[in-house]
């Protein structure tokens, strides 16, 4: 499961459109809230430990070739690093920093015991075999492999990798460790220990949290209408669960445009149209519109399931929904937030909102060290239990604070982080 | 610890030794025949068919003349793409190193149809404990223990008792692993006593899984029963056998035949099974029982009218010569291989389904697993969760095995053993060749 997909700070055009800007932004509001003195908030924003590899290949065509990697653990103070491995062309040392700290927040608002770590390689897999792959995958796990492990720091998929990757990964681990050790990685197939209900965990935990803040805002799926930007993963699964839950989902769209129909759409069918024709424009029991108009569609719930930077100082103003659930990372930019906050429109972040991938990682990797497997009802029934769990603390805090969701979720993972790190001290 | 090139083993069994085929045979020429109609890649198909490792040590042992006895042992570790080895320790005069490949690579199957994720071992002493006292065969088994310490451990490489070999031996062998550990290992050793970390239910947990097996198979076949229940032979009467004799007449099922060592007693309206396992435990055998039936050779019982034949006692005994003289409309193996390849395929032509031994006794290596699993996390489930779990398995491996045979057009046993074969060829092709 992607659990990051912001671009470089570099590829930015402007403040705030770089969503890393935004989350330190963030971490300072809510470090001014729960007062914390400079010190903490510097050991707090520091990574603990960065590492970068150099990686050596034999091409296919037998020529040599050294690829670099990074992987950064940003804080382990609350148990071991989480966070995915991304192989790409702009991968670099700042990006993969930024990454890591959004996986400690993450993991910290659902209180899962994991710190936040990030790694990535920098290459053009499409212009790489897969064996190539394979051995870059290998070698860079063997660079990693002093600081990797079960206890110490668990990577997943990414940008660019998925389940075969992180086959060689647990592969390349267990030969060297002398043992099967399934649980040093998550996001793996099925038959090596992975677990069930993971591809749609994202979705799921999105629906679930669209419905404990409905139940907030004192509204009934059945009467809610629902435009969920994207039609993946996060956003089609969402979308269909969301519809089983009663809700009606007005809107989908893709990346070449939007599809909006007032009465409703029949999502699982929206979904095999789009398996079938790989868009969804064309589909002809719904108006094609575009994806800026989309977002500001009459809707009571939107659900940015997509890219950052969606929702902005330009769009802001004229959003009708009553409730964003961010599917994606970083769809709202800190000043659009500014604006939907005086609106009256609540927003679930995305450290809340998307965090049932990382929460069914977590599974994986308690499944895979118990060596027991868990049914699907039981993954669902555990996931419901954490994201209910989350936004009612983020909800609470919110309240104690009179601040936003937003700053909320924020004060709730810098707030446990930070006892942690009191309880534990300062190791000599 | 050099692995052995298998392939240029002159006492690996390429051919049955007899007329009929070994448990071995049997082994290799269904996964030969699954392998093929897989189509799965020849040189993934070399690494599936080889022991990873296999470990030969000496085990000086003194003896109780204060000698000194030298005894040969193994560690056959068959594969381990799906996680740790796991698999039998057997104490025999007349151990050899092919019957452990054997069960080794029958244990791979075995988890991989049960979907547990071990890899099958096997390994032994060759020392005859009617010539030892039960203080040198002890020796003997912890300077093995402690021999392959290396490759041994709960993440690596676990032992689980044989008939040779009880629960007292997984005592020994977890004690020698933790004082070298430093700390209590118990998940070494499956099969432990309770007290140390055995997982309840472990001791009728085969005949439990046949029962549920048996269950699963009644619905799918419609073997409707007429009046006083489905009639069942059940031939042997140890753990296995007799404990399901006991368990079937609790499952609408009437036991018309049963046998031990000295041969079989019949009767068509059905057996006192309570009495006769009270007689049994009471006088070590069927030999002096009374009551209402017929005596018979166990040949001859397993050619009784019935509708459930359960051979439970030893390997190959429905082969051709008897294979088209059955009287039933089930067979379910509960020893290993009792149906030997060609009677399977006679049965098949018959009409008659075989439940492979591989689905049909794997509820011992189920609660084994179980029993790592409850070690690993320091907790002890209660009874019926081990028979929740455990019921939750043999349902899943059931109809994947069913699914398999309709979709391929398979009888069951080899339906059973292209899931097994698919699953690990899969995980291979996933985790890739290291270096």
């Amino acid at each position: 499961m992607s659990t990051g997909t912001a671009v470089s700070p570099s590829m930015s055009i402007s403040k705030e459109f770089n969503p890393f800007e935004a989350m330190a932004e963030r971490f300072e509001l809510a470090s001014d809230h729960l007062k914390l003195d400079q010190g903490l908030r510097d050991v707090l924003r520091t990574p603990d430990r960065e590492l970068t590899v150099a990686i050596p290949i034999k091409m296919d065509n037998g020529t040599m070739r050294v690829f670099t990697g990074y992987r950064v653990q940003h804080n382990f103070s609350r148990g071991p690093c989480k966070g995915g491995i991304r192989f790409a062309p702009d991968v670099n040392l700042d990006e993969v920093r930024a990454l890591a700290a959004w996986m400690t927040w993450k993991c910290a608002v659902v209180d899962l015991p994991f710190g936040g770590g990030k790694g990535g390689v920098i290459c053009t897999p499409s212009e790489l075999s897969q064996g190539e792959l394979e051995r870059i995958t290998r070698r860079y796990t063997t660079g990693i492999l002093d600081i990797l492990g079960p206890d110490r720091d668990v990577p997943a998929p990414d940008v660019n990798t998925n389940e075969q990757t992180m086959a060689w990964l647990m592969d390349t681990y267990s030969m060297h460790v002398r043992r099967t050790t399934t649980a040093v990685v998550t996001g793996k197939p099925i038959a090596l220990g992975g677990s069930k209900g993971r591809a749609e965990a994202t979705g799921r935990g999105v629906m679930l949290i669209a419905r404990e803040a409905l139940k907030k805002m004192g509204l009934k799926p059945e009467k809610t209408s629902v435009v969920v930007q994207g039609s993946g993963n996060v956003g089609g699964i969402g979308a269909m669960l969301m519809q089983r839950q009663g809700h009606k989902i007005v809107s989908l769209s893709d990346m070449f445009g939007a599809i909006y129909n007032e009465k409703g759409l029949d999502v699982p069918e929206v979904l095999a149209y789009l398996k079938a024709n790989r868009k969804l424009t064309g589909y002809s029991k719904a108006g094609a519109i575009s994806a800026a108009e989309q977002l500001e569609l009459p809707c009571d719930v939107l659900v940015p399931a997509a890219v950052e930077n969606q929702i902005t100082s330009a769009n802001a103003e004229r959003i009708k929904a009553k409730l964003i659930i961010e599917g994606a990372n970083g769809p709202t930019t800190a000043n659009a937030d500014k604006i939907l906050e005086k609106k009256g429109i609540m927003v679930v972040p995305d450290i809340l909102a998307n965090a049932g991938g990382v929460t069914v990682s977590y599974f994986e990797w308690v499944q895979d060290r118990a060596g027991f497997f868990w049914t699907e009802e039981e993954v669902n029934t555990r996931l419901e239990r954490i994201m209910v769990d989350a936004f009612n603390a983020v909800e609470a805090t919110a309240a104690q604070y009179k601040t936003s969701l937003r700053i909320g979720a924020y004060i709730v993972a810098v707030g446990r982080v930070a006892e942690v790190y009191k309880l534990r001290g300062n190791y000599a | 610890m050099q692995p052995t090139d298998v392939s240029r083993d002159p006492t690996l069994p390429g051919q049955p030794a007899f007329d009929e085929e070994t448990p071995f045979a049997t082994m290799m020429s269904l996964f030969d025949e699954a392998a093929e109609r897989l189509h799965i890649e020849a040189d993934l198909y070399a690494i599936l068919r080889k022991p990873d490792r296999e470990v030969n040590i000496s085990i000086p042992t003194r003896l109780a003349d204060g000698t000194l006895g030298v005894f040969d042992g193994w560690r056959v570790q068959h594969n381990m793409g799906l996680g740790p080895y796991a698999g039998p320790f057997r104490v025999s005069g007349d151990l050899r190193v092919d019957e452990l490949r054997a069960l080794a690579g029958w244990t791979t199957w075995k988890c991989a149809l049960a979907n547990i994720p071990f890899g099958g071992a096997a390994g032994g002493i060759r020392i005859d404990r009617e010539l030892h006292s039960p203080a040198v065969i002890e020796l003997a088994v912890r300077r093995y223990t402690s021999s392959l310490l290396d490759v041994i451990g709960p993440d690596r490489d676990v032992f689980i008792p044989d008939k040779s070999a009880d629960e007292q031996f997984m005592a020994w062998m977890m004690d020698v692993v933790s004082m070298h550990e430093r700390h209590t290992t118990n998940a070494v050793g499956l099969g432990k006593p309770t007290v140390l970390g055995g997982s309840r239910g472990h001791l009728d947990s085969i005949a439990r899984g046949m029962r549920t097996v048996l269950g699963l198979a009644r619905e799918h076949f419609k073997l409707g029963s007429d009046r006083g229940g489905l009639r069942a032979i059940v031939q042997g009467a140890g753990s296995v056998g007799g404990n399901l004799a006991l368990g079937l007449v609790e499952d609408d099922c009437r036991v018309v035949g049963v046998s031990d060592f000295f041969g079989g007693l019949y009767n068509p309206n059905g057996l006192d099974v309570r009495k006769l396992h009270a007689h049994r435990q009471h006088h070590g055998s069927l030999q002096h029982a009374q009551g209402d039936f017929v005596r018979m050779s166990n040949e001859e019982l397993l050619l009784q009218d019935c509708d459930v034949l359960a051979p439970c006692a030893i390997g190959n005994v429905i082969t051709p010569r008897n294979a088209d003289k059955l009287r039933t409309k089930l067979v379910i193996e509960g020893a290993n291989g009792p149906v030997s390849t060609r009677a399977d395929h006679i049965l098949e032509g018959r009409g008659i389904p075989v439940i492979p031994a591989m689905l049909a006794n794997s509820g011992g290596i189920i609660v084994n697993y179980f029993e790592w699993v409850q070690n690993r996390t320091g907790e002890q489930w209660p009874e019926g969760t081990v028979h929740m779990h455990q019921k939750r398995f043999l349902t899943e491996a059931w109809q994947s095995v069913v699914k398999s045979s309709a979709e391929r057009k398979v009888r069951l046993h080899l339906a059973a053993s292209m899931v097994a074969v698919e699953r690990l060829a899969n995980a291979h092709r996933l985790r890739g060749v290291y270096a």
